[in-house]
């Protein structure tokens, strides 16, 4: 039986992502033809980097990818900014405008896990910080006073050194063992995770819920949505 | 030809892999997802499997020829240097990622690189068995997520050691107010990952009471070269703090050194405290202004300004980088974990751990970050590539389903399979980052990179031939015996 370069595999299965599929297809092709055109045993040819898939070949699979208009979702605010003609727009804001109220009538614009509980809800001014510009702005200004930081990364890096001068913060992602949630607690400053938010305005006035107990990461989804905390829109009168 | 490899050594690599694995998918999904709007960090831990693949087995190589992976583990516990359950726990999981990658890529078998494979999974299981032999383990999710590193000697002494505090009064507002600094810090100096950051215990106490023992590392200007400068002014590179707490249990001390407590850790149950640093070049943990409880409280404030300083300078310069920049100080943080072994060994070289293999360099036009969210997701999280499903039968130990993180090594290498013994030497490497200049800051001062690794190669603790007396087993035998404490180099012993 002659030399068999491919990828063989008895209990396959197609990747989660297609970005995987679509890259890790692509390098075994390219490989198995390389291999193959040698000649040579698959243990000569492996470690032989004069075979090896080239940056060339990789910019090629990308490539390939982009040409199906694939554009890849970014996590770095610096991605997209270098590279916007590979990247998604970030999304912006929802806003269904069709908020539930609560029993004062006040706009229900956010829910999420609260990171740990203060004894008295929180009001403030909503504030998004999704910038490098803004935290610089603030980092060499200071923070505006009041300011509910309404933050869509879960990391501590964004914004690590304007961190402790918020009055609290509403985090759009990450769990409340996220990098944002172990920081938030260490400064004593309120914090939500994993908050999804409809129809939250920036500079609006808001009250949150921080007063409630702190989300248990173990509860199932049922309990999970009970204990969630709510963020309310606060109006002229109240 | 069948390899050299005896059927022992095959089967104890892959018990440690599959171990090895199954925690760090109940750690990886159990903990967080790590995410930054600033860095791309899945992309770069991806980039980070791979050079971790393409350079561990011949730095780790060079390591062995100069001391052994038990001695490396002795250390780190006797001597407080930085060395701990995750900075070594991770070099095999890094490795298996970056070979399960290449395997998934189809340009690698599972009977490939056995030599490497078996080299760097053998030294890392040595010097995690020997590091927690106290609690006779290799990792803390063996031990039901408790990671009791100390005997009973080195934790009486901290204990003995501790400063009382009440919450309102200066060293407690003064701690609390560390704390939060010197994270921040840590998280921003290591590109998001928790890799500065390192909780064992939890260690009883008097009173009922439990001690958490916090590792802070990597803080002054040392291996990481964008501190150069900005962290002139830390004159600690590492910093252990002792808590012991009140109504706190510490159910989780995990393999990342992260921890849960229950009620939840809230600093107004700390009851006391103690500071203290430590590297390769002391003699144990040396006490840090614990003379009173208002030079450690002025010191805490101190250092806690300082660390918000240099938070500012360096977030500053780290927006301004390109992605590449940032893609490369973040892999490099990642594969850098195994460099505190050449460290140790005296044999560091900056250009080993801060150059990205180019090897490596040529995947860098697929680590965008979808690839890098979606790759990472499914090989740590998922469990969802396709070299890592098994048959329709297998069940996974935690999730039921069918896929294993870590391909073992295939055992018809021992007859007549086709196999391959390494990935080769290191190639060249690179960077766009801007190089390290600066010195390293020491517990002996600020020294060179040369004569940081002669001290290093010449340094042997006090207590080091007594090492094996710092076992509560023979403690036990020998109540009277003060060998145990002159081990650890321990000034204050318990009920003395």
């Amino acid at each position: 039986m002659g030399e068999s370069y491919g990828y063989h595999d008895a209990w396959p299965k197609v990747a989660e992502f297609p970005v995987v599929e679509a890259f890790h297809t692509a390098a075994r092709k390219l490989a198995e033809e390389r291999y193959a055109a040698d000649g040579r045993p698959w243990s000569e040819v492996v470690h032989d980097r004069s075979l090896q898939l080239t940056r060339a070949d990789f910019e090629k699979i990308e490539a390939d990818l982009l040409a199906t208009g694939h554009r890849f979702e970014a996590s770095a605010l610096v991605s997209f900014k270098e590279e916007p003609e590979k990247y998604n727009a970030p999304a912006g804001i929802a806003d269904s405008g069709e908020q539930a109220t609560d029993a004062q009538g006040r706009r229900i614009v956010g829910t999420g896990d609260n990171v740990f509980a203060v004894p008295a809800d929180v009001e403030g001014i909503a504030r998004y910080v999704s910038t490098v510009d803004r935290v610089m702005e603030w980092l060499v200004d200071g923070v505006p006073d009041d300011t509910i930081a309404v933050i869509d990364d879960s990391g501590g890096t964004l914004t690590a050194p304007i961190l402790g001068q918020f009055k609290a913060v509403v985090c759009m992602g990450g769990t409340v063992r996220s990098h944002l949630g172990i920081l938030t607690r260490e400064y004593n400053v309120p914090c939500l995770m994993n908050a999804t938010v409809d129809g939250l305005v920036d500079e609006s006035r808001v009250s949150v819920e921080y007063s409630k107990p702190a989300a248990d990461a173990y509860a199932d989804a049922t309990a999970a949505e009970a204990q969630r905390a709510r963020i309310l829109e606060l109006r002229e009168e109240d | 030809m069948p390899t050299d490899h005896t059927y022992r050594e095959i089967l104890t690599a892959n018990q440690f892999g599959r171990k090895m694995g199954e925690s760090f998918y109940w750690g990886c999904t159990t903990r967080t997802v790590q995410e930054s709007k600033l860095f791309p960090v899945s992309a770069y831990i991806a980039g980070s499997y791979l050079n971790a693949f393409y350079r561990y087995p011949e730095l780790l190589r060079r390591v062995i020829e100069r001391t052994s992976p038990e001695e490396i583990g002795d250390r780190a516990r006797q001597a407080g240097i930085p060395i701990n359950t995750i900075l070594t726990y991770v070099v095999q999981q890094f490795y298996a990622g970056g070979r399960q990658i290449m395997l998934d890529m189809g340009m690698l078998r599972p009977s490939d690189v056995l030599d490497d494979v078996l080299l760097v999974y053998d030294f890392v299981e040595r010097v995690l068995t020997s590091f927690h032999r106290n609690h006779g383990h290799v990792i803390p999710q063996d031990a039901n997520m408790k990671n009791a590193v100390h005997s009973a000697q080195q934790t009486e002494r901290f204990e003995a050691e501790a400063i009382g505090v009440t919450p309102g009064d200066r060293l407690h507002a003064a701690f609390s107010k560390f704390m939060p600094a010197v994270s921040t810090y840590g998280f921003l100096s290591h590109c998001e990952c928790r890799l500065s950051f390192f909780n064992h215990g939890p260690y009883k106490t008097e009173g009922g009471h439990q001690m958490l023992v916090r590792d802070a590392i990597n803080l002054a200007e040392n291996d990481l070269p964008w501190l150069d400068g900005i962290a002139a002014e830390i004159p600690y590179n590492n910093l252990t703090a002792a808590v012991i707490m009140k109504d706190t249990d510490f159910n989780i001390v995990d393999d990342f050194g992260s921890f849960e407590a229950s009620p939840s850790y809230d600093n107004d149950n700390i009851v006391a405290l103690g500071l203290y640093t430590s590297d390769l070049l002391s003699d144990g943990y040396i006490p840090v202004h614990m003379d009173s409880p208002e030079a450690l409280a002025e010191l805490l404030e101190d250092l806690a300004e300082r660390f918000q300083r240099a938070t500012g300078e360096l977030w500053q310069l780290m927006a301004g980088w390109t992605r590449t920049q940032m893609l490369e100080a973040g892999l490099l943080v990642y594969s850098g974990v195994g460099r505190e072994f050449a460290h140790i060994a005296g044999i560091y070289e900056q250009d080993d751990w801060w150059q990205v293999d180019d090897q490596v360099r040529r995947f860098y036009p697929l680590l965008n970050d979808e690839y890098g969210n979606a790759i990472v997701g499914e090989l740590v999280g998922y469990l969802s590539l396709s070299t890592q499903q098994l048959s329709p039968h297998h069940v996974e130990r935690f999730n039921g389903g069918r896929g294993e993180m870590w391909t073992p090594i295939p055992y018809s290498v021992l007859v007549d399979d086709d196999w391959t013994a390494t990935v080769g030497d290191m190639s060249t490497g690179g960077s766009d980052l801007p190089p390290k200049t600066g010195l390293w800051q020491t517990t002996q001062g600020k020294l060179t990179l040369e004569e940081l690794n002669r001290r290093a190669r010449e340094f042997k603790p006090t207590g080091w031939d007594l090492r094996h007396y710092d076992d509560d087993t023979f403690r036990k035998a020998h109540p009277d015996d003060r060998r145990p404490f002159e081990a650890i180099g321990a000034m204050v012993e318990s009920g003395a």
